[in-house]
């Protein structure tokens, strides 16, 4: 039963690392200060009454849940787990998500073909370690690809400078 | 009860461009679903925008397609990878994963199949027979039970994963804030738009999906990109054998039976039944030491559960319009993109388009296990595909289907921050599902309390004072004190599934 044990040595996917109290913290106090910045901006709304109920009201009640539950969260930071540490790979989160703010805003003013290139070849080179010529040759493709699914097939719009 | 709706919805389901479309959307949605990491919520969210320019009669059958394709992708990678997409099959992945390590993936996976495929459609049969009295029962609903049932629903979506009861508060507080974005429904008044234009329809729920579960978790899976890549053990036949056939029989039925009933109940059902369905299969066992070992009743039970409960949690969604879980809020928003408001009105107003969405789901099932069988080996191919390379192909594609739904780049900025949002609460210990699921049910939840504070005239024991709202009331303050004990069996049985059964 030798190769049997060889699978077992196999890497499981480990579990992440859990996060420590600071986290936990940072997990209670975000739905306080959300709740709170809430709750100012519906005390600004008409709040009226029970028996007619201002634009305000419901805000405020949602608010108040956000505070409370932050609180309770807060208040049992030593109980409370499953956080998640932030690794070294959450930078590329970080730059995943700025490069997706770049797209999105390039996209209307100089169509979809360049920006998507450019954003599979990021990911695909950077996040990915791809080779430079498989990132050159699925970034090229994929975007293909997506011009012919989304502009020949389906007909949506999407902003385009080749046309066909 | 009149049989011919039922009768017209098969004959327009069977027609040949809607049984393609069917198969493409199972197709897809298996394509998709077996992507590590993206459950069946995320798969249907990235998928919406495919069936936005369909009609609707081909939406509909489309979308029980990639609903079926999804649940299915979970499991292929469960078996073989020890991922489970989701929550309810994390037990499949138990005794799955060591038939795999012993090559016998293949069998596995078929039997996984056939076990979704009857638990499936015994749990269609079911709910075409309990739905309407239950439909008939909530056509007296007022604002007041409204308000109840969708605190309800909100409240018991806490259940859903293993995170703690007090955050899926906060989560589900948050997607309520959310939904009061844009003009207030009754009056009006602009609230939270900040002065944009943008804001003023309010978030669209499909941004909302397709942001918080479709580029969160790819963000998500981003961060441990380096892990790595589990090997795809070999995948033997895709056909049962005739001993793994006779053992599974019982184990299907069974799972079937608690499969529906657990998944009536709004909450963890899928998940419950998976589990209890695993308890039931190792207690009923001969020989109890097999499981954990890779004893096929302990994939055939739980799936066939899964698949019975992941299909009775519609009858909630379809009789009392309150999606039960987040795939149901996922599939909410799918019908409403298409005209289709789920609830009570929908069966009898529109009986052809409810008796429409119930037939879909049976031919939904029956591809599934003709396609599922013949193309595992495909699928498994896609398993093999590096990490690197699939999720930037899954970005492009979920931001150019977001961008299609309004043809507005706006939505893409949105659903790249609500994907950061989605990031920053699973690292934060948050789940995704209340907050969406809260999302899908804040606009009723608030219309229909303040409807009833109108008519109360701001009594709120006036919600007690009504026998049907004191009723749900009843049921309201039940499920808070039940949940937490279900909670505590569950993790029990957890630990006991997950034993492993040293030799």
């Amino acid at each position: 039963m030798a190769e049997h044990e060889t699978d077992d040595a196999r890497p499981e996917p480990e579990a992440p690392a859990p996060g420590g109290r600071v986290l936990a913290a940072v997990a209670g106090a975000v739905p306080v200060v959300l709740g709170a910045a809430a709750a100012w901006l519906s005390l600004r709304l008409d709040i009226g009454t029970l028996t007619d109920p201002g634009p305000g009201l419901w805000p405020l009640i949602v608010s108040a849940l956000l505070v409370l539950t932050g609180a309770g969260i807060l208040a049992s930071v030593r109980r409370v787990e499953g956080t998640e540490a932030f690794t070294r790979g959450a930078i590329g989160v970080a730059a995943a998500a700025v490069g997706l703010f770049v797209y999105a805003s390039l996209f209307e003013v100089i169509g979809f073909e360049i920006p998507s290139v450019l954003l599979l070849t990021a990911w695909l080179r950077f996040l990915g370690r791809e080779s430079w010529l498989s990132t050159a040759l699925l970034s090229v493709g994929v975007t293909a690809a997506a011009y012919a699914l989304f502009i020949l097939t389906l007909r949506v719009p999407l902003p385009h400078l080749i046309a066909l | 009860m009149d049989l011919s709706p039922v009768l017209t919805g098969f004959s327009v389901v069977f027609e040949p461009q809607n049984l393609l479309f069917c198969l493409l959307g199972v197709t897809i949605g298996m394509l998709i679903g077996v992507l590590p990491g993206l459950g069946p919520a995320a798969t249907i969210a990235i998928l919406l925008p495919i069936t936005y320019n369909l009609e609707p009669v081909a939406a509909v059958i489309m979308l029980a397609g990639i609903f079926y394709g999804a649940q299915y992708g979970g499991t292929i990678t469960s078996v073989l990878l020890k991922l489970p997409g989701e929550a309810s099959t994390v037990v499949t992945a138990i005794d799955g994963h060591q038939l795999a390590k012993r090559g016998e993936a293949g069998s596995a996976l078929g039997v996984a199949a056939i076990a979704s495929f009857i638990g499936g459609t015994a749990s269609i049969i079911l709910l075409s027979l309990v739905a309407p009295a239950l439909a008939g029962v909530a056509l007296a609903f007022g604002p007041a039970e409204y308000t109840v049932l969708a605190l309800i629903g909100i409240f018991l979506v806490g259940t859903l994963g293993s995170g703690s009861l007090i955050k899926s508060a906060a989560a589900a507080g948050a997607g309520l804030l959310l939904a009061t974005v844009g003009l207030d429904p009754l009056l009006g008044t602009p609230r939270f738009t900040f002065g944009t234009d943008q804001l003023a329809d309010g978030i669209d729920f499909v941004i909302v999906a397709m942001g918080l579960f479709g580029v969160g978790e790819i963000l998500y899976n981003l961060e441990h990109r380096d892990r790595p890549q589990a090997a795809v053990p070999a995948f033997g036949r895709a056909i049962p054998s005739r001993v793994q056939w006779l053992r599974s029989r019982l184990a299907i039925l069974r799972g079937s039976v608690v499969g529906f009933v657990l998944g009536i109940l709004p909450g963890g059902g899928a998940t419950m039944s998976s589990l209890v369905a695993y308890a039931v299969e190792k207690r009923s066992a001969k020989d109890p030491s097999r499981f954990g070992k890779g004893a096929i009743e302990g994939v055939a039970g739980p799936e066939a559960a899964n698949n019975a409960a992941a299909t009775s949690s519609f009858i909630p969604l379809l009789t009392l319009g309150i999606p039960a879980n987040a795939t149901m809020a996922v599939l909410f928003g799918a019908l409403m993109l298409q005209g289709i408001t789920p609830g009570p009105a929908l069966m009898t107003e529109h009986p052809d388009v409810f008796w429409g969405v119930v037939n879909s789901m049976y031919l939904g099932n029956l591809l599934l296990l003709a396609l599922s069988i013949p193309l595992i080996g495909v699928f498994v191919r896609m398993l093999k595909i590096r990490p690197g390379i699939l999720a930037p192909i899954t970005i492009v594609i979920t931001m150019l289907g977001v961008y299609s739904i309004r043809n507005n780049a706006f939505d893409m900025v949105l659903a790249v921050a609500l994907g950061l949002v989605g990031y920053a609460m699973r690292k934060l210990g948050f789940e995704p599902g209340p907050f969406v699921l809260a999302f899908v049910l804040g606009s009723l939840l608030e219309g229909s309390f303040r409807r009833s504070m109108r008519i109360f005239g701001g009594d709120v024991t006036e919600f007690v004072q009504r026998p049907l709202s004191a009723t749900l009331v009843g049921v309201l303050v039940l499920t808070v004190v039940i949940i937490p004990v279900l909670r505590v069996v569950r993790a029990r049985q957890v630990v006991r599934a997950a034993e492993p059964a040293e030799p």
